[in-house]
């Protein structure tokens, strides 16, 4: 159980930033994310590609950017609620708000919902579901508990690609499948790829998943003889991408439209100390830019500071003159 | 402004931009891939992928191709051959599956020699 002033629900680049200026307004401050990393659509959609219209950035990688917001974030030490997702929202009797996710829950006086297109969820694989947990991940967030096993990567864009080249010096073996003979990922990564000891098995799908108690063997059917290839392993890595999707928030009261809520000029969804602020809000003019998502971050924090404290001013000052 | 997929798809169908596509509002007709300009949220990751560079912005969009943003939306509103209403907008193509038909337009782009 966390009690704080303001929730931030959505760690992407808008959400890192009223994350960061919550905290400069010396709010106690939970950032809520359903993706173990920060990052939002940049981290999810587009890492490695460079950003020209953000401002202040001639150009900047994404995964740049996110470093960046998330250091700045980090000043004010936020509780971080990652790999968790925001659930059920509910008013209290005094007014205050309790906000439950799939591991939390948090007290609030004020939430900003920074929800960008929506939740990122994996995309499943078909044909292994049931193994999710047991072998089967859709990220590698430890890559030593990989070392010594057999691995199969399935995938084809960067993460796998990557992941793949992470794992191969510690797995017993590594193989990749692809359903398509092109790869998504940088034409340099999968040159590696190939010179490197990976199995790259083209096109093929995952049939079935097999294995009692955990995953102990694969098999992978080509896109098109249908021939069938059996593969050990004891490990899987399904990184298929990310489908997003509002989900839960449908269900929180707002006005929702099309995917995006509606707010006024003070970042308000019209439900007292419900703000949103980046590319899931909608209004007359409004234009989905990760630096117009910045100037309504800024405008969020600060008008649910100012409704929730009556002693609290909408403009809290300069940052070069005060750090709070 | 939604994505549209031009002409360059027909008989292609590499389907690299389904991979990308976080809202899976990229269908598969029978010769070419539609994008439903109605569930399409402008996020460009379809784009880039596209090895036949298939995939336009309505934004900078050429006059030969306007003929085929138009069709991209007409694949959905539009009766199909074979279907007695409009797909509409299914809210996700991994649902729906592959649609066996196309429209007008992209049935009458000439078979290319191989």
């Amino acid at each position: 159980m966390h009690d704080v002033d303001l929730v931030v629900v959505g760690a992407g680049p808008v959400g890192l930033y009223a994350a960061y200026y919550a905290g400069f307004r010396g709010l106690r401050t939970a950032v809520v994310d359903s993706l173990p990393e920060p990052g939002g659509q940049i981290s999810a959609l587009y890492p490695e590609k460079m950003i020209y219209d953000v401002a202040g950035f001639p150009g900047v990688r994404g995964r740049d950017l996110v470093a960046g917001l998330r250091d700045q974030a980090e000043m004010y030490a936020p509780t971080w609620l990652l790999g968790q997702s925001a659930c059920q929202l509910e008013r209290l009797a005094d007014g205050r708000l309790r906000l439950t996710t799939t591991a939390s829950e948090v007290t609030t006086r004020s939430i900003v919902i920074a929800g960008g297109i929506g939740t990122f969820s994996p995309r499943p694989l078909p044909a292994g579901t049931e193994y999710l947990g047991r072998g089967l991940d859709h990220f590698v967030t430890d890559p030593t508990q990989y070392a010594g096993h057999h691995v199969l990567v399935v995938g084809g864009g960067d993460s796998a690609v990557d992941w793949a080249l992470t794992l191969e010096p510690l797995a017993a073996s590594i193989t990749l499948a692809h359903r398509r003979g092109r790869f998504t990922a940088h034409a340099s990564s999968v040159a590696r790829l190939r010179d490197s000891s990976t199995t790259v098995l083209t096109p093929y799908v995952v049939h079935e998943l097999s294995g009692r108690d955990a995953v102990r063997r694969a098999v992978l059917r080509h896109t098109d003889s249908g021939d069938l290839h059996e593969v050990d392993c004891s490990r899987v890595v399904a990184a298929l991408g990310f489908t997003a999707d509002l989900g839960p928030l449908n269900g929180w009261g707002l006005r929702v439209v099309d995917r995006h809520i509606a707010v006024d000029s003070t970042m308000s969804t019209g439900v007292a100390g419900i703000y949103a602020a980046g590319d899931i809000t909608d209004y007359l003019g409004k234009v989905r830019l990760i630096s117009v998502g910045f100037g309504e971050a800024a405008l969020a924090v600060n008008n649910a500071a100012a409704a929730s404290d009556p002693d609290a001013a909408l403009f809290p000052g300069h940052s070069t003159e005060n750090a709070a | 402004m939604p994505y549209f997929v031009a002409a360059d798809c027909v008989d292609v169908l590499d389907r690299s931009c389904i991979d990308e596509c976080p809202v899976d509002c990229i269908y598969e007709g029978g010769r070419k891939m539609y994008i439903n300009p109605s569930e399409c949220i402008d996020c460009g990751a379809c784009e880039p992928v596209c090895p036949v560079t298939a995939i336009r912005s309505d934004l900078r969009i050429d006059p030969a191709d306007a003929v085929w943003r138009d069709d991209n939306a007409a694949f959905f509103t539009g009766v199909l051959p074979g279907h007695d209403a409009p797909i509409g907008a299914p809210g996700g193509a991994a649902k729906t599956g592959a649609i066996d038909a196309d429209t007008e337009l992209a049935t009458r782009v000439p078979v290319s020699p191989t």
